[in-house]
């Protein structure tokens, strides 16, 4: 066994050989903790700054205690330019929207921004001419007839 | 007790039995059901909006009369906007203010999608019936419209099931991503609905805010319908050109044209203006929610696409626009 960890991480196994011993030594704990070591006296052995007695077990803690964050997809890097929005901050209708999401079947629903979006910066109030060119279009979208006066949402949204 | 219910709904509505189960038709049924509704509905409610981000309460109102149809919507959020529309006028309220007055120019036939838009939509999109649910505590029955092609967006719809009437929509992209949707959260169908912002149209003319804009309503009969001498030559499949007039858009400036193009589903606006020196302030692409925007200049001249389709579509269609005239 002890060989074979050896082996593994000298880059000596071949990847089918390797992927039957990661299979093995996850039953055996001892293993687990030779594995450990061996890397411990290889990192010592390369002099670092900074030894981790248990980096395997501290990583898996940090990792349990990070929050996750929920962040809608930054859309900066798609060159759009917003039009000036009122960010809503309700936490009523985020709830609403959560809900919303989970009716449109199995479609992915968009994530629920649980911190503001980071586009405040790159909002630039519309100019007063996107809205004549949008209400404009809007008059003869075939999208209007089925939405009727709802279809101008874009028009009276918050500026 | 239910049916007693749903008679007692459609006798309120005023709608044909007929139409009264949109699902025993066809997806053309079921598209014209819903223009009807949207159009012979009283009903007023909340409905939420979100985009991205970015989520938008409003209160919408729309009461069909003897006079036509009145439609009233406004934001509840912060920065109040208020939308007016009285058959072919629409007002735009900022804070108060009257911000814009828009006139629709040539009045549309009644119903708007004809036979010939239904069948280009089933070119171009896989129509599919969805579930059945509710929404706003209303029996909805849903269907998709799918694209067969990344240049425009997949809509799923849902209607009242006895109406017809759209009660919630959703945009999707490619991938399946919702770039906007739209749902009531409270809504009455019929019944007691407040009016009295009708009679504040009524009193609109003699509201000197009125004469904000007066060039827009001077000129609206100037319109005229023609071929412009200008060409798009990269349109989707399936776009065909509803109509191209000469129209007034900002003050005291000469005429726009502007093109329509429409899939039976999407519209596509493309505006082509003399470039001033005030007009190129926006260059590039613009968006918000399933609208994109896009500037061009071609020589002395501003093409504006806007549409409610993905942002390469506007791209794609503002790049292949020419002049084809002498």
């Amino acid at each position: 066994m002890k060989q074979d960890i050896s082996a593994l991480m000298d880059g000596e196994m071949y990847e089918d050989q390797a992927d039957v011993f990661l299979d093995r030594i996850k039953h055996h704990p001892e293993a687990q903790q030779d594995w450990e070591s061996y890397h411990l006296i290889g990192d010592a052995l390369r002099q670092p700054d900074h030894l981790c007695k248990s980096f395997r077990k501290t990583f898996h803690e940090r990792l349990q205690a990070e929050p996750v964050v929920f962040a809608p997809h930054s859309r900066t890097s798609q060159r759009i330019r917003n039009f000036a929005l009122s960010a809503v901050a309700s936490v009523m209708a985020l709830a609403l929207v959560a809900w919303l999401s989970l009716q449109v079947g199995n479609q992915p629903a968009p994530q629920v921004a649980a911190i503001p979006q980071d586009n405040t910066a790159a909002v630039r109030p519309a100019a007063a001419q996107t809205d004549d060119y949008l209400m404009a279009h809007q008059e003869f979208s075939p999208s209007a007839e089925v939405h009727g006066a709802a279809s101008y949402i874009h028009a009276v949204a918050g500026k | 007790m239910k049916a007693g219910y749903l008679v007692l709904l459609l006798v309120q509505l005023g709608v044909a039995p007929a139409l009264a189960d949109p699902i025993q038709g066809n997806e053309a049924d079921w598209l014209k059901t819903m223009v009807f509704a949207a159009h012979q509905t009283d009903y007023s409610g909340v409905f939420v909006y979100q985009s991205g981000g970015r989520v938008e309460m409003s209160r919408i109102t729309h009461i069909s009369d003897e006079n036509g149809e009145h439609e009233h919507l406004e934001s509840l959020g912060g920065g109040k906007r208020e939308l007016i529309r009285n058959n072919d006028q629409v007002w735009l309220y900022s804070d108060g203010h009257k911000v814009k007055v828009e006139r629709r120019q040539i009045k549309r036939a009644f119903p708007a999608l004809l036979p010939e838009q239904i069948s280009t939509l089933k070119e171009n999109y896989l129509i599919k019936r969805e579930e059945e649910g509710e929404v706003a505590g209303y029996h909805v029955h849903s269907v998709t419209f799918q694209p067969k092609d990344n240049l425009r967006y997949t809509r799923k719809m849902w209607a009242h099931y006895d109406s017809g009437l759209l009660l919630k929509a959703a945009v999707m992209d490619d991938r399946g991503y919702i770039i906007e949707q739209y749902a009531f959260m409270q809504l009455n169908i019929g019944g007691d609905i407040d009016r009295k912002w009708i009679s504040q149209i009524r009193s609109a003319p003699a509201d000197p805010a009125q004469q904000v804009q007066p060039s827009h309503l001077a000129k609206a009969g100037q319109l005229q319908t023609e071929s412009s001498g200008w060409q798009v030559d990269e349109l989707p499949t399936g776009f065909r050109k509803i109509l191209e007039m000469r129209r007034p858009f900002h003050e005291n400036r000469e005429p726009v044209i502007h093109m329509v193009f429409s899939d039976g589903l999407a519209g596509i606006s493309v505006f082509i203006e003399k470039a001033s020196d005030s007009t190129h302030r926006n260059p590039g692409l613009a968006g918000q929610g399933a609208v994109h925007v896009y500037n061009r200049i071609i020589g002395d001249s501003l093409v504006t696409v806007v549409g409610e389709v993905p942002a390469r579509t506007v791209i794609q269609v503002a790049e292949s626009v020419r002049y084809a005239g002498q």
